[in-house]
């Protein structure tokens, strides 16, 4: 048995960080056998929604606040066997399966989210979720790292290994280079390394260069380079993966090399995040922005 | 850290020299009178163009080493974007004129399937 590996993905919003990681999990307990703990860190509790097939898990907070407690839920309550060949039962395509479960949080605009990652975290620790069968827990992250409460996973030791989804717009990447702020921050107290960016591309002019060179800055690698593919989004309307749905498509083998290469990564750093100065310059680098005079700043395009 | 596929341990950091990787690229594969064929073809999968890779050079050898190892069915067997992207950016640097244009079409954000025969 090897070693239970903590990973989390982490990226802007909306960039296809629980797309890509249910993806690539899924393609790693298909085409590699691993048996994997989702625990979905994301209010909008849709990190596990295309391994069970379903819209959405009741998550622990919505439980606990239900039952009374945090302490009057059992595991079996909050953590569901995925749907089909991920089910521990089903052995026919694989002999590794996916464990789901979704922290929750608070209804929007009320209390702290980053509270529900806490609890819930300590609560599968003390339950017994993270068994000794395990070979990865996952974590899926909401957003930036902003708020503390989100970067708990790595505030407490939790992830171990940190890969971040994104791609070659400008937001993407200035979160990709915060978040590098957050794992350098708790890097020494944690033991938190930065394992790599995953491009999950929007098919933009330069996208791998600047991707590739943004994680060369950092210390780190761009692991994998993920096409846009009308199969992901055909895969979701059915509520599955993409290695479920079309197991031999072109996009399913992406994510198996992807999934390949997690499995045998070793290049877990301590990032060297950017000044802004040096994001914006590697931004005009690659041509997505146009570098502009002192004197155009604040102008309009007609005064400009 | 990977390219073209090949895993080169953390201890060598995250930026290996070209030289090594076409150590790593050459070193298992013999492609003297293979021709390399690859085609091209937008995201909706419309075929685009058939292009063959210049023999003698690096993007030759590599595309050899990918149809030989790479874990793709097919006759045609469809390249990685990361390692299209990463052959591309090796032989821009050490073929020069002789795959200046390949490399320019490698570089779009088109598939490429490739055949060795």
């Amino acid at each position: 048995m090897s070693e239970l590996r903590q990973i989390a993905f982490y990226g802007k919003g909306g960039i296809g960080k629980s797309t890509t990681s249910q993806n690539t999990l899924a393609a790693m307990c298909h085409y590699y056998g691993k048996k994997i703990l989702i625990v979905g860190c994301d209010p909008k509790a849709d990190s596990t929604r295309l391994i069970l097939h379903e819209k959405a898990q009741s998550t622990i907070m919505q439980l606990a606040s239900e039952a009374g407690t945090v302490e009057d839920l059992e595991l079996e309550d909050v953590c569901k066997p995925g749907a089909g060949e991920f089910n521990p039962e089903d052995e026919e395509i694989t002999e590794g399966y996916i464990m789901c479960t979704e922290s929750g949080g608070p209804e929007p605009g009320v209390g702290c989210a980053g509270r529900g990652v806490i609890t819930a975290i300590n609560f599968l620790e003390e339950e017994g979720a993270y068994d000794d069968e395990l070979d990865f827990v996952s974590y899926d992250v909401l957003g930036d790292v902003v708020c503390g409460g989100f970067a708990m996973p790595i505030r407490e030791g939790k992830a171990q290994e940190i890969y971040i989804v994104m791609s070659g717009e400008m937001m993407a990447m200035y979160a990709a280079n915060n978040i590098s702020k957050g794992i350098l921050k708790y890097a020494n107290t944690g033991g938190v390394r930065l394992a790599g960016l995953i491009c999950n591309a929007r098919m933009t002019d330069k996208e791998y260069d600047l991707s590739k060179n943004l994680a060369e800055q950092i210390g780190t690698q761009m692991i994998h380079f993920v096409p846009r593919s009308n199969h992901v989004q055909r895969a979701e309307l059915r509520r599955m993966t993409v290695v479920e749905f079309a197991p031999s498509s072109d996009q399913a083998m992406e994510y198996k090399e992807l999934a390949r290469k997690i499995i045998a990564n070793d290049l877990k750093v301590i990032p060297n995040p950017l000044e802004m100065d040096d994001l914006e310059t590697l931004l005009m680098e690659f041509g997505l922005e146009e570098e502009v005079e002192a004197d155009a700043i604040g102008k309009r395009a007609e005064e400009a | 850290m990977f390219v073209c596929g090949y895993h080169f341990p953390a201890s060598e950091g995250n930026n290996i020299s070209f030289d090594k990787v076409i150590e790593k690229v050459e070193e298992g594969v013999d492609a003297t009178g293979k021709t390399v064929t690859l085609t091209s073809e937008t995201r909706e999968g419309a075929q685009l163009e058939t292009l063959e890779v210049p023999a003698g050079t690096f993007a030759h050898t590599a595309f050899v080493d990918y149809y030989t190892n790479v874990d793709v069915e097919g006759d045609f067997k469809m390249v990685y974007y990361t390692n299209k992207y990463q052959i591309s950016e090796i032989s821009k640097s050490v073929d020069g004129a002789a795959t200046k244009d390949l490399c320019r079409k490698l570089d779009d954000m088109n598939l490429y399937r490739v055949k060795v025969s």
